[in-house]
């Protein structure tokens, strides 16, 4: 076999869920791509059948699952409709996260509500959906798991306290899926993504269209699809609780790495 | 069909230590995928020249071109000549992996500072000199320059006699985060793969001890060669240009664990 035809994924079954817009919807076109049908998830009906329709429009099957990824009883239904409609689940991709109510507050203005509705939504959703689809996947011989965190996870900001620590916290559970599942061929890696304004225009004026990002610019949403389809091919079979960050050098050397760059001579060079 | 672009038909990578069981994953996995691939051991013994000759065929017969050079990679002279050579043989240069590996262990207080420094010259400084030399046709490509070191977890972990090498090892790691900063708009992107415990590594001499590793890994198996060499394809390809200053671990969860 090709290395190239290592990444196919003909006759999978992904799930990705936020899949009605942004990095979920790239990724499940993305899977779709490489031969994968793909179960899109999200809160909003009209959004996923958009994206239900582009992938059919590839050739693919698709089936558009609406969810509340932070009531496992809505999980546990979204996954018992894809097993209805295709009778499997290769490929898990917990996408579904964000800001939530209350984000970007210092952190004695945080009502347990609004911390718990945070960590509910960046990590508790992606708990229930590993939880929910881990036994069939032991089951079915395998599966690869794909959680998506945040450059946030790994590095702190100004008044981000729930989002910061629930990305965090995917991180090393899904490096404990790693540990607890390899017997079972079940691989659990991680995309971490940079900043990705999604080609909304306050969102790139936000972000200053990313001139402090060593590369100098954002993330584009289709540049996220190849690595999801990496970690959901045979040619990650050997990655397990790893990460792949797409995040233009902004890791490498902190966030304000531009204009640092001095000139310091050996000394006996006399210069 | 978007899976095109990972494709590497047109390109032409240099493979240092495609002699070495991941060198040679990498270079026939590019070939496969459609580059040109030349290919240079650091290493002149027999059996190092053989493997290196029987990876240049292996690339020609998957249709594309090669060529194959013995060098000391830690002198400026023959890598300046490989490079050259490579860009006036097989017309330019686009993908350029260091996965030369001088494999060294021994207690700490024994190794003497020629064995420390040779170390060093060929693990770290080989991989200076090669970027150096390769800069020129890499940044003549607009924004498709592509750097690809190959490290070991040691970059990231330490080993009882590993010293010298985890040191040159951790140098390369994070020599390919501040090249990458500093080559950020330049069209180059330089990353890492971290290779975990692999079949084949020159590390891994002791059958006894290689089954008391095996054992604590959580795959309880080493990676095949070609598990951590393939991966170059997608680092190589056009598909990851955001993707800088990263390593891309292959360690099958060894890095999960304490």
């Amino acid at each position: 076999m090709s290395v190239l035809d290592k990444l196919r994924l003909d006759g999978k079954i992904a799930l990705v869920t936020g899949a009605g817009r942004g990095l979920g919807r790239a990724m499940a076109l993305e899977l779709a791509e490489a031969g994968a049908d793909v179960v899109v998830a999200s809160r909003t009906q009209a959004q996923i059948d958009e994206t239900a329709d582009l992938i059919r429009a590839q050739g693919r099957r698709s089936l558009a699952v609406t969810v509340d990824i932070t009531d496992s009883t809505s999980v546990n239904a979204m996954i018992e409709a894809a097993r209805t409609e295709f009778d499997q689940v290769d490929i898990l991709v917990n996408n579904a996260g964000g800001a939530t109510k209350g984000m970007f507050r210092p952190l004695d203005t945080i009502p347990d509500a609004h911390w718990q509705l945070g960590v509910d939504t960046n990590l508790s959703g992606a708990v229930y959906c590993c939880r929910a689809v881990l036994p069939h996947m032991v089951e079915q011989g395998g599966g690869k798991i794909i959680n998506i965190t945040s450059g946030f996870g790994v590095r702190a900001a100004k008044n981000n306290y729930m989002y910061t620590a629930a990305k965090a916290g995917l991180i090393n559970f899904t490096r404990a899926l790693a540990i607890n599942y390899t017997e079972h061929n079940v691989q659990a890696n991680l995309i971490m993504p940079g900043i990705f304004p999604h080609d909304d225009p306050e969102l790139i004026k936000f972000w200053r269209g990313g001139k402090f990002i060593p590369v100098g610019r954002v993330g584009k949403d289709d540049e996220i699809g190849p690595a999801c389809v990496f970690l959901a091919s045979a040619l990650s079979n050997y990655m397990n609780g790893d990460m792949i960050a797409l995040e233009g050098g902004g890791l490498a050397g902190g966030q304000a790495p531009c204009g640092f760059a001095p000139i310091v001579p050996l000394e006996e060079d006399g210069v | 069909m978007s899976l095109a672009g990972f494709s590497l038909q047109n390109k032409t990578a240099l493979v240092l230590g495609a002699s070495s069981a991941i060198g040679r994953a990498a270079a026939l996995a590019l070939a496969e995928a459609g580059a040109d691939v030349a290919v240079s051991t650091t290493l002149a013994t027999q059996r190092e020249e053989l493997a290196l000759k029987d990876c240049q065929e292996k690339i020609r017969a998957l249709g594309k071109k090669s060529l194959a050079q013995t060098i000391d990679a830690a002198r400026e002279a023959d890598v300046q000549t490989l490079i050259t050579r490579t860009v006036s043989e097989l017309g330019t240069l686009n993908i350029l992996v260091n996965a030369h590996d001088l494999p060294f262990a021994k207690p700490f207080a024994d190794i003497t500072p020629r064995e420390w420094q040779r170390v060093l010259e060929v693990n770290l400084t080989g991989v200076y000199l090669a970027c150096r030399a390769a800069a020129e046709p890499l940044l003549s490509h607009g924004d498709s320059g592509r750097i690809i070191n190959i490290v070991s977890l040691l970059g990231e972990r330490g080993m009882i006699n590993g010293s010298v090498y985890c040191a040159a090892q951790a140098g390369v790691l994070n020599l390919t985060r501040a090249l990458a900063l500093e080559w950020a708009r330049s069209g180059i992107t330089v990353n890492a793969i971290g290779a975990g415990w692999t079949e084949g590594m020159g590390l891994l001499k002791d059958a006894h001890m290689q089954e008391q590793l095996v054992r604590y890994l959580p795959h309880k198996r080493l990676a095949q060669p070609h598990e951590i060499g393939e991966a170059a394809v997608y680092l190589a390809s056009d598909k990851s240009g955001f993707i800088t200053g990263q390593t891309v671990w292959i360690e099958g969860g060894a890095l999960s664990h304490l």
